[in-house]
């Protein structure tokens, strides 16, 4: 058996698709059951199912943190090339992450709100949310905070396409939204329309609350 | 006539007189050597714990002398665990007691921390590795027998935590109340011989089983226990199973 001195072992990979010159240099530590060949397979028994999405799900979420990616496809797993390859993928031991095992996956990671479909009513790709829309909503605020934007109106693009890369650079609209939607509900935030559109103001609300 | 006992009343009661003489002399006798042996006893105990306290930090950190040291209680009839109750002085004089069961903490809490990966089935080089991290280095290294015996002392708790010998002197810890049958030991011991890969054709190999026999062990193991993992993607085209447990890991 070709496998007899299998050794699962956490390696780090050499991704160079990076666009930021920081993170040029911080490569993904993928975790040792990356390298074990079953963790590819969808397992009939359900408690082991459970662990293999389990980890799964943690391993899509630090990795899309990672690397900053926002949407994960069932597309991503049938065709090789995309930027999921490095986890959807094991050259080294030549398995890969099968479309309609991606697929369970990924509607585990809806049903445990790790994760939303979008867009609404497909289940073919999913807005991934390795930050809740209330942790991007307190991300948002100190953002706006800190840069001396509060009381001053911003569009959306202000946000999305900062002059200065922001932990918000490229966020989703739908998330951004999501996130506005909850600093509003604390008066925190308040939506306003704009010539060519809408735009945000944010207060300093009462941070006592 | 003259005989040394005479006869009559006066020889009768010097006779009972003598008999009453070498009565006392043999409890004196007796008692004496009860003594002897007491003050040997005394002096064996004091000298057991002299040697005990004098090496507690070797004999709780070093665990090739710990061994030794238990041994030698073994082969003495003396059990340190064992004594009066409450803890008792062994306890007390080597804080042996309280090692063992901290010891014994440790290894359900990586027994339990791991149940979800292997099914409640840990490699003893794994378990011994992984309770070792946990100690940090502090309390210095433990070992398989230092293993084995605390799992001994959780016996009373009927949580099942039980060392299976899966044949080659290779052992497993099960942390789950399942009973393995014989030809689950089986696939066990090949799995760990394979790097924790199996299949239906490596037992019909290696095993003469039947292909039926194969399947239905695997499966169970599969399906019903959750002992292994499928891989549907194996370079022979066939499945492949895997048990978590015989894998190499390094976290």
């Amino acid at each position: 058996m070709s496998s007899s001195s299998t050794s699962l072992s956490s390696r780090t990979t050499s991704s160079g698709k990076r666009t930021r010159p920081s993170d040029v240099s911080l490569r993904y530590l993928l975790p040792s059951i990356h390298s074990a060949p079953p963790f590819f397979t969808q397992q009939p028994n359900p408690n082991t199912q459970a662990t293999v999405s389990e980890n799964w799900t943690k391993l899509i979420l630090s990795y899309a943190r990672h690397r900053r990616l926002f949407t994960l496809r069932v597309e991503d797993a049938e065709v090789p090339g995309g930027e999921w390859d490095e986890i959807l993928r094991n050259t080294r031991i030549n398995r890969r992450l099968l479309p309609s095992h991606l697929s369970h996956i990924l509607a585990d990671m809806v049903a445990k709100n790790r994760a939303v479909y979008e867009p609404a009513k497909q289940t073919r790709a999913a807005l991934l949310l390795w930050r809740s829309p209330e942790e991007w909503a307190e991300v948002l605020h100190s953002w706006a905070d800190s840069t001396g934007q509060l009381n001053t109106i911003l569009t959306f693009p202000d946000i999305i396409e900062p002059p200065v890369p922001s932990p918000l650079s490229d966020i989703p609209m739908t998330l951004l939204r999501k996130a506005i939607s909850v600093l509003a509900k604390t008066n925190r935030a308040q939506i306003i329309s704009v010539a060519d559109g809408e735009g945000v103001r944010f207060l300093a609300g009462n941070t006592s609350r | 006539m003259h005989r040394l006992g005479g006869v009559g009343l006066a020889a009768f009661e010097r006779q009972q007189q003598s008999q009453r003489s070498f009565a006392e002399l043999s409890n004196e006798l007796s008692q004496a050597h009860i003594d002897h042996l007491h003050a040997q006893l005394d002096h064996f105990r004091s000298a057991l714990v002299r040697f005990a306290t004098t090496h507690r930090d070797k004999i709780r950190k070093d665990p090739s002398f710990r061994h030794a040291f238990q041994r030698m209680c073994a082969s003495i009839g003396v059990d340190p665990l064992a004594g009066p109750r409450k803890g008792g002085w062994w306890a007390e004089v080597l804080n042996l007691g309280d090692w063992q069961y901290e010891l014994g903490v440790q290894i359900v809490d990586v027994c339990v921390s791991t149940r979800e990966r292997n099914g409640g089935l840990i490699e003893m080089g794994d378990l011994v590795r992984l309770v070792g991290k946990l100690r940090a280095v502090e309390e210095g290294t433990i070992t398989e027998e230092d293993v084995i015996s605390s799992i001994k002392t959780l016996k009373p708790l009927g949580a099942g935590y039980e060392v299976l010998d899966v044949g080659g002197g290779r052992k497993m810890v099960r942390s789950v109340v399942k009973e393995l049958d014989e030809d689950q030991s089986v696939v066990l011991a090949i799995a760990q011989d394979e790097g924790g890969k199996v299949s239906e054709e490596l037992l019909v190999v290696r095993r003469g089983w039947a292909v039926e026999r194969a399947r239905a062990a695997l499966e169970n193991m599969l399906l019903r226990d959750g002992l292994c993992w499928l891989d549907e993607q194996d370079e022979s085209g066939r499945p492949a199973y895997w048990v978590p447990s015989a894998m190499h890991w390094d976290e």
